[in-house]
């Protein structure tokens, strides 16, 4: 073991500086000319997210396709990343799932080593510098992802919601936000829903908000082969988290089957 | 010259008087193992002594901010790393401690030309289901005592850290007496408190081996609570998120604030 020399700087090392001094964590391909493959304009899956009278509830389908071919379909979109703050992605999992690790270890290396909580602004510029430290790879034609960070803000007493692109620039989304294959359909029924449906996104209450999730979810994989719709016999349904200002709440599947039961078809 | 065997001997031994002349004021810390999980526990004046270093590990120290600084951040950083390439269930204090740390501070401490770590520290590991807990006190030399779990040796459910050889076993001695291994919080923190109290009042003599009177250990503990502030942490077994740190604030502390007056 090595001790660290003193550090007079909190911003010396953050968590993924510290990995890449001990050589555990792989630096992104230099870019030599142009993109070296067709780049993907479409990341299979549809993940979607609004504010709601408590919080922000994030959805997102089951399927994992590679191509044509539909490769697993529970898989998990909506990761946790702290008591307040969840990631949901679409794009290449391999590169999504690592980066959600390294955010959740680098906000509690954060909050471990500093003795403060990070800042939200903090947190939110955190994924957008993983995204920029990861667009070598999105150049290489592999390694795209398009994430939504959704939080409680504490200090505001306010839900927050962020979509980012595959660089890194991050945008606040006012009420919703929606990503992958699907989200352009997604995109159209909020909007609808929001502007001259019988209630606006952020009146509705968590049962409102819950149906209306998860009927733009059924909209979506109606037309888009990548986004999985819901399997009642193998009980793989979509995942649905809501954050508020309690912490992050998983919908169980049992509450799940009862509303497609009865609401949904 | 230093290259000479008793040479290097006599610095050693200067070295460690030093540091132990350094080390004697530090404020004690006992953490203690109760239902729901373990308590850390100090009184202190001006600076943080308890701290999280991972989701299942606390640590107290007493010494020089400084070192302690250095080496909580080479902790946090060893367990961090293990936890990410590997997972959260493969960082043990055992092997933090011993691989780590220990043959870290030894070197620092015997190579007499650089600078010693000035800190005496005690780890605090939650125990995953019927697991122990564990508890290991790591010195400025590398030496490791930890609260059991030997041959014919069951394991103690505390360990403690004071100034002084002295003032440490007398906590031990009387922890031992005390029952706390099913109690609540609140009881976990009177007792705390009174062995907080035992270390301080014995910090200043090597000579008596009696246990201060509780009359004493009651007076004492009035006149400290009325002027230095309680600082206390706990690992929660009732956690439902990996991380079982927490700091105790005002209302956990209520009833220790309620015996003040």
């Amino acid at each position: 073991m090595e001790v660290a020399p003193p550090l007079f700087s909190p911003a010396a090392e953050d968590f993924s500086s510290l990995l890449r001094r001990q050589g555990l964590y792989p630096a992104a391909p230099q870019i030599h000319g142009g993109p070296q493959a067709n780049l993907p304009h479409t990341e299979a899956t549809t993940i979607l997210a609004f504010k709601f009278e408590d919080g922000v509830l994030v959805a997102g389908d089951r399927r994992a396709t590679a191509g044509n071919v539909v490769v697993y379909d529970r898989a998990d979109k909506v990761l946790e990343i702290d008591r307040h703050s969840l990631m949901a992605i679409a794009g290449v999992p391999a590169t999504a799932w690592e980066m959600a690790r390294v955010l959740e270890h680098s906000f509690q290396f954060y909050r471990r080593s500093q003795l403060q909580e990070m800042s939200l602004d903090g947190k939110v510029r955190a994924l957008s510098k993983l995204l920029r430290d990861n667009f070598g790879f999105v150049m290489q034609g592999v390694g795209i992802v398009v994430p939504i960070f959704a939080t409680y803000d504490a200090a505001g007493d306010s839900a927050r919601l962020y979509f980012y692109d595959a660089m890194g620039a991050q945008f606040e989304a006012a009420d919703y936000a929606a990503t992958g294959s699907g989200s352009p359909s997604v995109r159209s029924v909020l909007y609808y829903e929001n502007t001259w449906g019988k209630k606006a996104l952020r009146k509705m209450t968590q049962s409102e908000a819950v149906i209306t999730a998860l009927r733009a979810l059924d909209t979506a994989a109606e037309a888009d082969t990548a986004t999985g719709g819901v399997d009642r016999r193998g009980k793989s349904y979509p995942i649905i988290k809501i954050v508020s200002k309690s912490g992050i709440t998983t919908l169980p599947e049992k509450t799940l089957a009862a509303i497609y039961k009865t609401k949904i078809k | 010259m230093i290259e000479e065997p008793y040479r290097w001997v006599e610095a050693i031994g200067n070295r460690r008087e030093y540091i132990e002349h350094q080390l004697a004021a530090g404020s004690p810390i006992a953490c203690l193992a109760y239902k729901d999980g373990i308590l850390l526990f100090t009184l202190s004046r001006e600076r943080q002594k308890i701290f999280e270093i991972y989701d299942r590990i606390a640590m107290g120290a007493i010494g020089h901010p400084g070192d302690i600084e250095r080496l909580r951040m080479a902790a946090i950083e060893v367990a961090s790393t293990e936890g990410f390439t590997r997972s959260a269930q493969d960082v043990s204090l055992r092997r933090l401690a011993n691989y780590s740390l220990s043959p870290a501070l030894k070197t620092a401490f015997e190579q007499v030309y650089g600078a010693p770590y000035l800190a005496r520290m005690i780890f605090a590991e939650l125990g995953r289901g019927d697991d122990a807990n564990l508890f290991v006190r790591l010195d400025y030399d590398g030496s490791i005592h930890t609260n059991g779990g030997m041959l014919y040796r069951g394991f103690e459910n505390f360990g403690v850290i004071s100034g002084t050889q002295h003032s440490t076993s007398q906590m031990e001695k009387f922890l031992k007496g005390q029952d706390f291994a099913d109690s609540d919080l609140k009881h976990a923190l009177s007792v705390a408190l009174d062995a907080w109290i035992v270390g301080h009042l014995t910090a200043g003599s090597d000579t008596q081996d009696e246990l201060p009177a509780p009359d004493k250990i009651a007076s004492h503990r009035r006149e400290q609570l009325a002027s230095a502030v309680i600082e206390a942490a706990v690992l929660e077994r009732s956690s439902n998120l990996p991380i079982t740190y927490r700091a105790l604030a005002g209302d956990d502390l209520a009833s220790l604030q309620k015996a003040k007056n």
